[in-house]
């Protein structure tokens, strides 16, 4: 008995569970199943035949042949009686069983009278429900040996297309799950932020296993509380976003130090969540699954998926939300890298600025006596051009800048952008070209101020580049071309900016200046494998 | 007796201070020095005739270049301020009316034209 009581109990819990795995509850008809329905009917000769599935509170009809409810509450199935026992269940007469002589369906309007029924018995041994026949008139004589066999194959056949059609939904569900990881996968690698990269994914996660919330919180490095940013969540479903203490959550304790994730199909039954019923049923979690995720050594964050429901989550469900679990990580330590070198960079930015502008103050103390005040606005302004340069250089952490933006910020710090155009293809420059360009727009432009085109007022210059051929020997050609100023005269000895400019971009030449009577021109030409030095 | 515009200019480099003073004082105006925002409102609490205020940002003690260019708004509406910093701009804090941001390093020519047109 006592052993009975156990096994009953057991399977008692797989039968949910095994349903779930089917995938097969609340999903629309399907021919094969209504066939056997259909067959199963005209062998015995009754008006109903069902293919019956009992879930914890319900049964529900996968197939149905003369009856019009989809399903009734559990305390109403007669297919439920001695199910665990695997066995045909034959009632001749139901208003005389005591088990069934109460029973709304035999004693009100659908007039049930007598009952047959075959257990579907999966490979694992689960029996999920049955394939009845039920006449509305009494069948003292039960079924036929015929009758019953027929019944046992067809409810045999039920039970192998109930597998096939699983190992067919797991196979669909195992490639959605696949392309819902790519998806995931290209979020973390594009987004710009970790609070947006956590709820990029959530959603696709809640989209994909049709849950409720989802969502990424950090731990912090106590482990003790949990902040959410954002949520998933789906309409109508509240947000838990904000800071949770974790000592108010039992059941995490263990996942947080092992790594290994908690689930639960129902919080209501599961005693590592009963201790927090009460703020599990206040934020409608039903069933979850909790994913550390783990820096080497410690939980850093966790990924939580909610359901309202009752929910038997699938092994393919909980090895894919440990495969995002596993992405999120490098995308949270990658974000939280970039943010501590934007800190860092910021500040050797900064003390960069502040010594240039010491630079700035003791030059000017030193040139006090100088007579020509220009020469220190000259100093300053060359001090500038670098200023600038550094800029650029720094959002990309001084690995190189835009070219474009490099001329921009040289140009825009003296103030002729609008007599300046500039057309080229984007180019990385390295922190050594970016600052030697800086320098020679800087001269190039100062001398245009003073002698080319920006002069008058009517000048312009175009400022164009492009690269020349491929591979090895590719190679950048900068053109300056000034038009409109005045008569060019070449001048008569090189200032130090002319020697700045003739250095070139890459401190080896490169440079031709013409002084074209029609306006100045220079070109500057740097191969392209030199341009990416630091 | 001719009356000069007074600019006072807060900086906690010495060197930068000197410099700042200088090129304000060379341009025809009376500089007072503050070495901190504190040292800056006593001076501002004693002197009625400070007309522009230059300061930098990042300065020890409590305050900031930004709070006190805030500070003085209240209080001493009619002054002017001119704020520098080595950083920029924070993007979230909107530069409050009437203010003018000069990255570091700045041109001097540039400053001093400011100075000119908030002290006229």
């Amino acid at each position: 008995m006592g052993l009975s009581a156990g096994t009953t109990e057991m399977r008692a819990v797989s039968r949910p569970k095994a349903l779930a795995d089917l995938m097969v509850l609340d999903t629309p008809a399907e021919q094969a199943f209504d066939d056997l329905v259909f067959v199963a009917a005209k062998a015995c000769g009754v008006p109903i035949a069902l293919i019956t599935l009992l879930d914890a509170d319900r049964q529900w009809f996968k197939a149905r042949y003369g009856l019009d409810v989809q399903e009734t509450e559990i305390e109403h199935s007669v297919c439920r009686i001695e199910i665990d026992r695997a066995e045909m269940l034959e009632i001749a007469d139901l208003t005389a069983d005591r088990r069934t002589d109460r029973n709304p369906l035999v004693t009100g309007a659908r007039h049930f009278r007598a009952y047959a029924g075959a257990p579907l018995v999966l490979r694992s041994g689960a029996v999920v429900g049955r394939l009845c026949v039920i006449d509305t008139a009494p069948r003292p004589e039960g079924l036929s040996e015929l009758e019953r066999s027929m019944l046992r194959a067809l409810a045999r056949l039920a039970s192998e297309n109930l597998e096939l059609r699983r190992i067919a939904k797991v196979s669909e569900r195992q490639t959605e799950l696949q392309v819902a990881l790519v998806e995931i996968g290209e979020i973390i690698r594009n987004s710009g932020d970790a609070g947006q990269m956590a709820l990029a994914t959530a959603a696709v996660v809640g989209r994909v296993l049709t849950a409720d919330r989802a969502g990424l919180g950090l731990v912090d490095d106590a482990v003790e509380v949990l902040d959410v940013e954002r949520d998933w969540t789906a309409p109508g479903v509240l947000s838990v976003a904000g800071r949770h203490a974790l000592d108010e959550y039992h059941g995490l304790q263990a996942p947080l130090s092992s790594g290994d994730p908690l689930v639960v199909f129902d919080s209501l039954a599961d005693e590592r969540t009963l201790p927090n019923v009460a703020l599990a049923m206040r934020n409608g979690v039903r069933a979850l699954v909790d994913v550390p995720v783990r820096d080497p050594g410690r939980t850093t964050a966790l990924f939580f998926v909610h359901s309202a429901r009752p929910r038997y989550w699938l092994a393919e469900e909980i090895a894919f939300l440990r495969s995002v679990a596993d992405r999120l990580e490098a995308g949270v330590a990658r974000h939280r890298s970039e943010e501590q070198q934007r800190i860092v960079n910021g500040e050797i930015a900064h003390r960069l600025k502040n010594t240039l502008t010491m630079v700035q103050a003791i030059a000017s103390q030193t040139l006090r006596s100088a007579t020509d005040r220009e020469s220190v606005y000259a100093f300053e302004r060359r001090l500038m051009a670098l200023s600038v340069a550094h800029d650029a250089l720094l959002q990309n952490s001084w690995a190189q800048a835009d070219l474009a933006s490099i001329a921009t910020n040289a140009i825009e710090a003296i103030g002729f952008m609008d007599r300046v155009s500039m057309n080229g293809p984007p180019v990385a420059l390295g922190a050594q070209a970016a600052l030697s360009f800086s320098l020679i727009v800087h001269e190039l432009l100062t001398n245009a101020c003073k002698y080319g085109a920006l002069k008058g007022d009517s000048g312009k210059v175009s400022l164009t580049w492009e690269i020349k051929s491929d591979g090895d020997d590719a190679g950048l050609m900068i053109k300056w071309r000034e038009r409109g100023g005045p008569l060019v005269i070449p001048p008569a000895r090189r200032g130090f900016g002319s020697k700045l400019i003739s250095i070139g971009l890459v401190g080896t030449g490169g440079v031709d200046i013409r002084y074209d009577p029609e306006g100045f021109e220079a070109d500057l030409r740097a191969p392209v494998r030199h341009l990416a030095k630091g | 007796m001719i009356i000069r515009p007074v600019i006072l200019v807060v900086e906690d480099e010495p060197i930068v201070r000197l410099f700042a003073s200088d090129i304000i004082e060379e341009a025809g105006f009376e500089v007072l020095q503050a070495a901190d925002a504190t040292d800056a409102i006593s001076t501002l609490e004693e002197r009625s005739d400070v007309r522009v205020v230059f300061t930098d940002v990042d300065m020890p003690g409590g305050m900031d270049g930004i709070m006190l260019a805030i500070c003085i708004r209240e209080r001493w509406p009619d002054i002017q301020v001119i704020i520098t910093s080595g950083r920029p701009w924070p993007q979230e804090t909107k530069l409050p009316k009437n203010m003018v941001f000069f990255p570091k390093p700045y041109r001097q020519d540039r400053v001093l034209e400011t100075v000119r047109k908030m002290a006229a």
